[in-house]
């Protein structure tokens, strides 16, 4: 598996979690296309905070490395749709990866 | 008790959005939909009832607090200062006295207990000291709590310590406190869940009663047929054969609790009744065992029979086989059957029965603790009946003697049991709560008298429930419950003639009932049908005409207390 993949395959993991608290009309759906804050996107700030925690603890096991998704240096930008989200989070892991 | 979704209602002191999403999600029995209500406002929402947040009207309420939150002394002791425990006591007393309000709006309330995060050392190694130590102060507290809901049968504390210590390093997540103020990681809130579903599985009567087992490499080693006896594996200086007499005694633990244990074995039965005579280190013996089908048989035709044999239902039994091929059979042929997935490693069996989430019960009655006495004595009376001729001549040498009893204190909680579990022989499946039928039975008209059974085996216990309501000289058979334990030994021809009995004093014209069909209680029917009640297809009612009399069984000596 790809790192691009594995990081893909731990986001739809978190979106599994996430969804186990949603009712089924919110379930997110496993795509990169997937909207989360946008107008398009199901989520409430409740559910991106939940979406946020488990993606950052599947990345921690995954790849062991511990990212911060969330420390008030950007806007919301990054968690438009699953894909800008996963670009994201490829962008910190080579951040770390190179610190 | 609702027929439709259950309906919770979940006041808390944090964000407990998460916790009612899994408990609206979860698949398991019964459906469950959720309603919050107003973030941190836990005391105006306990106390004032006319808040728009109680228009759900709901079945349940889990009222979820952080001690810091509720009790402010605590906060003291949390900062090392000082607080005299009697101070943080009376708060917990007044904060009890809050909570009991509930026990009047819903029919069930949970508390979680109070915890802090496993990660706070408090005071380190003086955390335990007495009236000092963070951990003592708060189990203090919990006690407190406990003894101070214990004069409310419907409010239940739970074990959130449980919870955090399944969920581990997850219990606890900070992040997920500062962004969303929400107190525990979801594993807590998942673990939460399925206690709770358990308890509401077993308020309406789910819970199992009837756990069948295997024999061979499930309660000792090896294949006794071609080992003989002497040479299974079972206790000795040897891990395995600890680990199958530890099993045999969690087992054995279970009848104090009321449940009965029986065999469905793939054996020659001489051979396997030998070694459970024999084997010196056999933990059970047959008067553990409610009964047995051992044979060559289809177990899954076995466990009809043996269910069938002690008058149960098959949803209330649990089938534990070391085979996965016996296991995919019982769960294709008998779904209502609850088979688990069971460990090869036979050291895990013993943990694996007694982390079952499948006997919660509201409580536990003195009949529960006798269940498998009474099972063993209905053995012995079966083996009786096959040597005398006649039905009505096996009733007469049993010697039967039925104590009637109006509702009264001593047997509100087994009352309350048997009318919540019993499927069978049940007119209406009303199922209450302890409050709902204590209000119930003071209303006019209303009466309920409890008949407790025992013969020359034994004591049957309270088995048999009848209550009436009276309007215009009517009176109407609301509550007709009697315990498979006791089914067909004249013991329902007794309960109709103490309300024939009772509405002849009463001076009223007739008694009637209605029968509610469930899934379940056909041989309710069936009994009803050959009553000698008239059924009137104009009121769908099975009808008597008071001034006539209704016999009393002649093998019944009563026994009256009113």
């Amino acid at each position: 598996m790809t790192k691009n993949s594995k990081l893909i395959q731990a986001i739809f993991s978190a979106i599994d979690e996430v969804n186990l608290q949603l009712p089924k009309e919110q379930h997110l759906e496993k795509s990169i296309e997937t909207g989360l804050v946008d107008t398009s996107g199901k989520l409430d700030s409740l559910g991106l905070i939940n979406l946020i925690v488990a993606i950052e603890q599947k990345i921690e096991e995954e790849f062991e490395v511990a990212i911060t998704l969330v420390d008030g240096s950007h806007n919301n930008s990054p968690f438009r749709t699953v894909g800008t989200l996963a670009d994201y989070i490829s962008l910190l892991l080579e951040e770390k990866s190179n610190a | 008790m609702p027929k439709r979704n259950f309906r919770s209602f979940l006041i808390s002191d944090f964000t407990i959005n998460n916790f009612a999403g899994y408990l609206n999600n979860d698949n398991d029995f019964p459906p469950v939909s959720s309603t919050i209500a107003p973030f941190g406002q836990v005391i105006s929402v306990l106390i004032d009832k006319n808040l728009e947040c109680w228009n759900s009207d709901p079945d349940f309420a889990v009222i979820w607090t952080q001690p810091e939150s509720v009790i402010e002394s605590f906060n003291h002791i949390l900062n090392y200062k000082r607080v005299s425990i009697d101070e943080i006591i009376k708060e917990v007393d007044e904060y009890s006295s809050i909570l009991m309000n509930i026990q009047d709006k819903v029919n069930i309330a949970f508390v979680p207990t109070w915890v802090l995060p496993s990660y706070h050392r408090g005071f380190g190694v003086l955390d335990m000291k007495n009236r000092i130590g963070i951990a003592n102060i708060l189990m203090r507290m919990n006690l407190r709590l406990s003894d101070n809901l214990d004069k409310a049968s419907n409010i239940y504390l739970l074990n959130t310590q449980k919870w955090i210590e399944i969920a581990g390093s997850k219990a606890f997540n900070p992040k997920l406190w500062y962004l969303g103020k929400i107190a525990f990681g979801n594993e807590v809130f998942k673990e939460a869940v399925k206690d709770i579903k358990s308890a509401l599985r077993g308020f309406t009567g789910r819970s199992i009663k009837l756990i069948i087992l295997d024999l061979d490499d499930t309660l000792w080693g090896g294949i006794v047929g071609d080992l003989g006896w002497q040479n299974i594996k079972l206790g000795g200086h040897d891990p395995i054969g600890e680990a199958y007499v530890d099993f045999q005694k969690a087992l054995k633990s279970l009848t104090n609790r009321g449940i009965l244990l029986g065999i469905v074995s793939k054996n020659e039965e001489s051979v396997a009744l030998d070694a459970i005579n024999k084997h010196p280190e056999m933990v059970l013996g047959l008067e553990d065992i409610a009964g047995w089908k051992i044979n060559w048989h289809d177990k899954a035709q076995n466990i009809v029979d043996l269910v069938s044999d002690l008058n149960l239902g098959l949803q209330s039994v649990i089938f534990i086989d070391d085979n996965p091929v016996e296991r995919a059979r019982v769960r294709e042929t008998l779904p209502e059957v609850f088979v688990p997935e069971w460990p090869e490693d036979k050291m895990l069996y013993k943990r694996s029965l007694i982390s079952l989430r499948c006997f919660d019960t509201p409580s536990i009655s003195n009949e529960d603790f006798k269940r498998t006495k009474m099972y063993v004595s209905e053995r012995q009376r079966r083996s009786s009946r096959s040597q005398v001729g006649s039905l009505d001549e096996w009733l007469n040498t049993l010697k039967m003697k039925v104590k009637i009893e109006e509702l009264n204190e001593t047997n509100l909680q087994r009352t309350c049991q048997l009318l919540n579990k019993t499927n069978q022989m049940n007119l209406s499946t009303r199922r209450m709560t302890e409050s709902e039928l204590v209000g119930w039975v003071k209303q006019a008209g209303c009466k309920l008298w409890t008949f407790r059974v025992s013969d020359k085996f034994g004591d049957s216990g309270l088995t048999g429930i009848i209550s009436l309501e009276v309007e215009n000289k009517k009176g109407k058979i609301v509550d007709f419950v009697l315990s498979c334990r006791v089914m067909g030994r004249k013991i329902e021809e007794t309960m109709l003639y103490q309300v024939i009995q009772y509405a002849q004093f009463k001076q009223l014209d007739e008694i009637y009932a209605k029968y509610i069909p469930t899934p379940k209680n056909k041989p309710c029917l069936e009994f009803w049908n050959r009553s000698g009640f008239i059924y009137t297809e104009k009121d769908s009612s099975f009808i008597w005409k008071v001034k006539k009399d209704y016999a009393l069984p002649t093998c019944i000596q009563i026994d009256r207390k009113e």
